[in-house]
């Protein structure tokens, strides 16, 4: 029995289903030599902004049960150099990829995406809106839906091409965010980003990491991720959705295919095993078959509500 | 560059070296190199528990006839260094690896080095000491503890000493052993003293790094330091481990390092 992995996320169609997450597979070409880009749905980049960025001090990472919790601060090479020194190499290799794009204010998202407006062989952008918009006082773009919705529109202006809006797990009003992104023009939601959180030294007395506190991701959020894809879901049920949080087997995907996601990022998984991608692929694919299942397109939003 | 990939690998054997660490002899089936320096990410647990693998240094590659034996040494300080301190030989674990950059061991003539190594520090440093005396260049090895129980491979690093023409130091932080007080303040006396070296590589505690640095720069002789930063994925996409260059860039230690020349590194890093 052969299954079909194909899936579609709006107009761009996908060989499978399984993509990477932003932040957790370099640039595309970082683990080449472990997990070949080409071979995946979609890599997604870490998030690129307009100049290069050091992002916070350490320690930037920490251990917790079943997840971490990570405060990188967004460091980057910048836009320039993955659209000189990355891009083209990916694109002779025909990797799909997709670019993920932050600033700390509006217009730096529209020049990230003017920028590789300029380059052929980039199938998507994926708006990380999690970063504080500093001209509105540090607020999350993706935590008021009227921030959210300028956003989306200003960028949806300046390209053609597939637009996703990740969402946040900590914003006040999940829907209202997904519904604000769609009216602006938004192709297809990622979710979820990390959910804020803590570590604490006992015996320091102080937070483990340096900025005090950070996103937890791993599979300690995935019945989170899940819920929150449902929810999604159920309330814009033609909008595709790709579903993030703590896929580290071929099941955990057919769980956010079947809560309504279309596709699915792997993230920290990779951190484990670097090879997860492509082993999760392979799960998908005999899961399939062991279940009778011809495609993978047909689980998405196949859970039975009780 | 060596290729890394995921090698499943028996635990062949554990011995216990003091009271906080032991050695773990990992058996391949495959062929396997590594160089002094170069790490792995071992993943430890079963499951989810603990959830990251643990980065180590190797002590020690050597290759026969069934396979290639991987020696790392652990010093038990929390999660992963516990399942590693009772799972069974025989068990098979995954070790990605080998990963980083190591330490330089090309010959450069002139006068010995020296190998300074701080606690659990030592690792790296007795395996360039082991492919440096089959290299012919002379070196002293200085090793450090806070007492004469830490104190590891006694004789295997004299050994080494021995085959690389120079002398073993021993300290310890109480004087139990050895010289009381400081390896690096033992490297210090011998610079005192006259002695010259060619290079200096070293590995330990961060204070003792700092130190090794300062004697390094004040000397103006080469050094170069094997560091450990916290870090999930060993092979440079979680940026957890970065540490800032002396260009001001945060780099990844495990990608860019661990060993780096103390030139490479920041003045804020060691100051």
């Amino acid at each position: 029995m052969s299954v079909e992995l194909a899936t579609t996320i709006g107009t761009l169609r996908l060989a499978n289903p399984i993509l990477t997450a932003s932040g957790t597979f370099g640039y595309g070409l970082d683990l080449e030599d472990l997990c070949p880009p080409e071979r995946l749905g979609a890599i997604v980049t870490k998030g690129l902004s307009p100049m290069p960025r050091e992002g916070n001090p350490t320690p930037r990472i920490v251990e917790t049960a079943a997840g971490m919790i990570n405060a990188i601060g967004l460091q980057n090479i910048g836009v320039e150099t993955f659209c000189r020194n990355v891009l083209p190499e990916l694109r002779r290799r025909g990797a799909v990829v997709v670019v993920n794009v932050f600033g700390e204010r509006l217009e730096a998202y529209e020049d990230v995406i003017r920028r590789c407006e300029a380059e052929e062989g980039i199938a998507a952008y994926e708006l990380n809106v999690s970063c504080p918009n500093v001209t509105a006082g540090g607020i999350e773009f993706g935590h008021d839906p009227r921030q959210l919705e300028r956003l989306t529109g200003r960028c949806r202006a300046g390209t053609r091409r597939s637009l996703w809006v990740k969402l946040s797990p900590n914003a006040p009003d999940l829907v209202a965010t997904a519904r604000a992104a769609v009216s602006a023009g938004a192709d297809a939601l990622s979710l979820i980003n990390t959910v804020r959180a803590m570590a604490v030294d006992a015996i320091r007395r102080r937070p483990v990491l340096a900025t005090g506190c950070g996103g937890l991701s791993g599979p300690a959020i995935k019945p989170i991720a899940l819920r929150m894809v449902w929810e999604v879901h159920r309330a814009l049920p033609a909008v595709p959705l790709v579903g993030i949080g703590g896929v580290e087997t071929g099941r955990d995907a057919v769980e956010f295919l079947l809560a309504g996601a279309s596709a699915v990022q792997v993230g920290t998984a990779i951190f484990r095993d670097p090879q997860a991608p492509l082993r999760i692929v392979r799960e998908l694919e005999r899961f399939c078959i062991e279940q009778r299942i011809s495609s993978v397109a047909a689980l998405v939003g196949g859970l039975q509500w009780p | 560059m060596i290729p890394r990939r995921d090698v499943r690998a028996r635990l062949a054997s554990r011995h216990e070296l003091s009271p906080t660490c032991f050695a773990l002899e990992l058996s391949s089936a495959t062929p396997f190199e590594a160089v002094p320096g170069q790490f792995g990410m071992l993943a430890c647990g079963c499951d989810l528990d603990p959830f990251l693998r643990r980065p180590f240094s190797f002590a020690g590659v050597r290759a026969h006839d069934t396979g290639t034996t991987i020696e790392i040494i652990v010093k038990e300080v929390g999660k992963g260094s516990r399942a590693l301190r009772h799972l069974a030989p025989g068990n098979e674990l995954s070790l990605l690896a080998p990963l980083g950059k190591g330490f330089s061991l090309e010959p450069s003539g002139g006068a010995p080095w020296a190998l300074v190594a701080g606690g659990i520090g030592l690792p790296p440093v007795l395996f360039a000491a082991e492919v440096l005396a089959r290299r012919g260049v002379t070196f002293d090895v200085f090793v450090g503890a806070s007492t004469a129980d830490e104190l590891l491979l006694v004789e295997r690093c004299g050994a080494a000493a021995s085959a690389g023409g120079g002398e073993a130091v021993l300290t310890t932080d109480d004087g139990s052993r050895g010289e009381r007080g400081l390896v690096t303040a033992a490297l210090a006396r011998r610079l005192a003293a006259g002695r010259r070296y060619g290079k200096v590589l070293g590995c330990g505690p961060t204070l003792m790094l700092a130190a090794l640095t300062q004697l390094a720069r004040e000397e103006r002789v080469e050094a170069e330091i094997s560091l450990e930063e916290p870090m999930a994925c060993g092979v440079g996409v979680c940026l957890g481990c970065v540490v800032e260059s002396a260009a001001g860039r945060r780099v990844a230690t495990c990608r860019e390092g661990p060993v780096f020349r103390v030139a490479e590194l920041a003045e804020r890093w060691w100051a």
